[in-house]
């Protein structure tokens, strides 16, 4: 066996594998790199274009610029807020649809599905949910991205076949014991499911960190997340820094930008490994089959 | 015949009895979907309603749905230029993208899953997921660093290699190929999780015997490995297929530059300009309901011959 696997193809084989999984973390990774070496680099090598990999002349000037910048540390915690909340609301809602919803016996369960699923091929479109949006007065208060996002009928799909897969013996017995519904949900079937409450929570979560746009059409200024933060700073829409030369200015304004990007990234990059167990089985369950 | 009516009625009451015992044991859960549903209803439903207003006319203060009926603005939009244009880059950029972008996440998957060193896999794996958690503005705002004409890396090397600095941001040629391949960046590890699902799922006897006939490793992707991830392949394009119309919206609005504009301008971002930028909603809501309609037949029928097929239904 032995003797056969080292033939000159399959080595030949094995080496174009390993070149091209590091060719993959390359890609992936040389960006992020590049912008971590830049937001500590000092000014000097950054105007002569010296900066690679590794930051040079080591400095947090940066990241002391945008933290004592009012409007980046309010964008910031405006992020937290709809993060922490959209994702609490998120949990919640999902979860009160999706155990009912796990019940095949239940009248009317069919055709709630279709109500949900039907959701997933075609919705209002842009301007007439933008119009609901503003006549139901909540177009302007944040609000307007803790609620409307509640349910996103992918999520809740997986949550519902998550449920399903749990024993049914366990809430049976529960029933005997005299616990209701409610009971059930909170004590029995929520613990067991974490699993799929850490895969559905991170997508929630990611999809509020990283949302702007909804943040643009539906947000004032002094509500925007730190995402269109750093859209309004890329496309010149709020200036950031004033430097002194207008060369000097673009390279201040990419160290800070660079600066913004990391501080913005890293929670959601630091959170996701640790939940991979979890949603990789997560949209193996729900992704094809929904 | 009097016999038989006496007995439906009885069952009728039965079924009373049934009904009412059924909502006394399980009340509960229906009280459940109470908030969830008003919320369907709220803010999914209402705007689908809402998309009637491509057909009324809509004045500022007169309520969203709008004042009187008319089809004016179907008659505009389907006379209007840049609709064309918009619906020919939307449909050039998503083909490009399905042709580009389908293939390479099987052959990652199927090549990571031929690593042995099974740390060294796990971390490509974890690390190939990493751009998917990352904001488009993000990945745009890097490319826009990565690629300026002045500092960017890329432009340097061009120029370290004797060539000119090339302006790919604002130049309508690059406009597709950097889209695309921000796509492949973005997307190609967190895609392969499902296709590296299908094939851990292939029993490993298949494997052996193979290697007992003498298989190269090339040998068994291409007579075990693929044949048997092929029903996942199809059922995800015919999925890839439904979602044609839906393209990576976000990103486009921020590539989107007036340089650009020709090739750009997909329907999304056009519904966004004449509607929102412009205040033109009834206009915006035609192209929008136009694209929505078009995005659900290919939707449904796409599925209708993945059931034909294999078997197999995304609902």
């Amino acid at each position: 066996m032995q003797k056969r696997y080292h033939t000159a193809e399959n080595i030949i084989f094995d080496t174009i594998v390993y070149l091209v999984m590091f060719f993959v973390l390359v890609v992936c990774l040389v960006p992020f790199l590049y912008m971590i070496a830049v937001s500590f680099s000092g000014m000097k090598p950054l105007v002569n274009n010296e900066v690679f990999l590794w930051p040079k002349e080591f400095t947090l000037e940066s990241y002391k610029t945008i933290f004592t910048y009012p409007n980046f540390f309010h964008a910031y915690g405006n992020t937290f807020i709809y993060a922490f909340g959209g994702t609490a609301i998120a949990l919640v809602m999902t979860s009160l649809m999706a155990y009912p919803l796990s019940k095949t016996f239940l009248w009317g369960n069919k055709f709630f599905t279709k109500m949900v699923v039907l959701t997933m091929f075609f919705s209002g479109g842009m301007i007439p949910t933008y119009l609901i949006y503003s006549s139901l007065g909540i177009v302007g208060t944040r609000a307007a991205i803790l609620m409307p996002f509640a349910i996103n009928s992918f999520n809740l799909i997986i949550l519902i076949n998550f449920f399903k897969g749990l024993p049914n013996e366990i809430e049976e017995a529960a029933l005997i014991d005299g616990l209701g519904y409610f009971g059930i949900l909170r004590r029995i079937v929520l613990p067991l499911s974490t699993a799929g409450f850490a895969t559905i929570g991170l997508y929630y979560a990611v999809f509020f960190w990283n949302d702007w746009f909804n943040a643009l059409i539906y947000l004032k200024g002094s509500q925007y997340p730190v995402m269109l933060f750093l859209r309004n700073i890329v496309n010149g829409t709020m200036a950031i820094a004033d430097g002194a030369g207008s060369a000097e200015k673009t390279t201040m304004a990419i160290s800070l930008k660079s600066a913004v990007i990391i501080t913005s990234t890293v929670p959601i990059i630091t959170l996701y490994p640790f939940l991979q167990k979890f949603f990789v089985k997560g949209l193996t369950i729900g992704g094809v089959k929904g | 015949m009097a016999k038989k009516a006496a007995l439906t009625a009885e069952e009728k009451a039965a079924r009373k009895r049934s009904a009412k015992n059924h909502f006394r044991r399980y009340w509960v859960l229906y009280a459940m979907m109470v908030l969830p549903v008003i919320y369907y209803i709220v803010f999914k439903y209402l705007p689908m309603v809402g998309s009637v207003l491509a057909f009324r006319r809509y004045r500022p203060g007169m309520g969203p749905f709008g004042t009187e009926w008319t089809l004016r603005y179907w008659e505009r939009f389907l006379k209007d230029p840049a609709f064309w244009s918009a619906l020919r880059n939307t449909v050039i950029t998503s083909v490009s993208n399905l042709v580009i972008n389908f293939p390479i996440p099987i052959i990652f998957a199927i090549l990571l899953n031929e690593v042995r060193a099974k740390k060294f896999k796990k971390v490509v794996q974890t690390i190939s997921y990493m751009p998917r958690f990352i904001s488009t503005v993000v990945v745009i705002t890097i490319l826009n660093e990565l690629l300026s004409p002045s500092s960017g890396m890329i432009n340097q090397l061009i120029v370290a290699c004797g060539g000119e600095p090339i302006y790919f941001m604002n130049q309508s040629a690059w406009f597709r190929p950097i889209y695309i391949l921000s796509e492949t960046w973005q997307f190609t590890g967190w895609t392969a999780i499902i296709y590296l699902a299908a094939i851990t799922s292939i029993s490993p006897d298949l494997f052996e015997a193979a290697e007992m006939d003498g298989a190269s490793r090339l040998q068994q992707i291409w007579y075990v490995t693929i044949p048997s991830i092929l029903p996942t392949v199809m059922v995800m394009l015919i999925m890839n297929v439904g979602h044609l119309l839906s393209l990576g919206f976000e990103k486009i609005l921020l590539m989107y530059t007036p340089a650009n504009s020709g090739v750009s301008d997909i329907i999304d971002t056009m519904v966004y300009r004449v509607g929102l930028a412009q205040q033109n909603y009834s206009y915006a809501t035609a192209i929008g309901l136009f694209s929505g309609i078009i995005g659900l037949i290919l939707v449904t029928s796409s599925n209708a011959v993945s059931k034909k097929l294999t078997g197999e239904s995304i609902y």
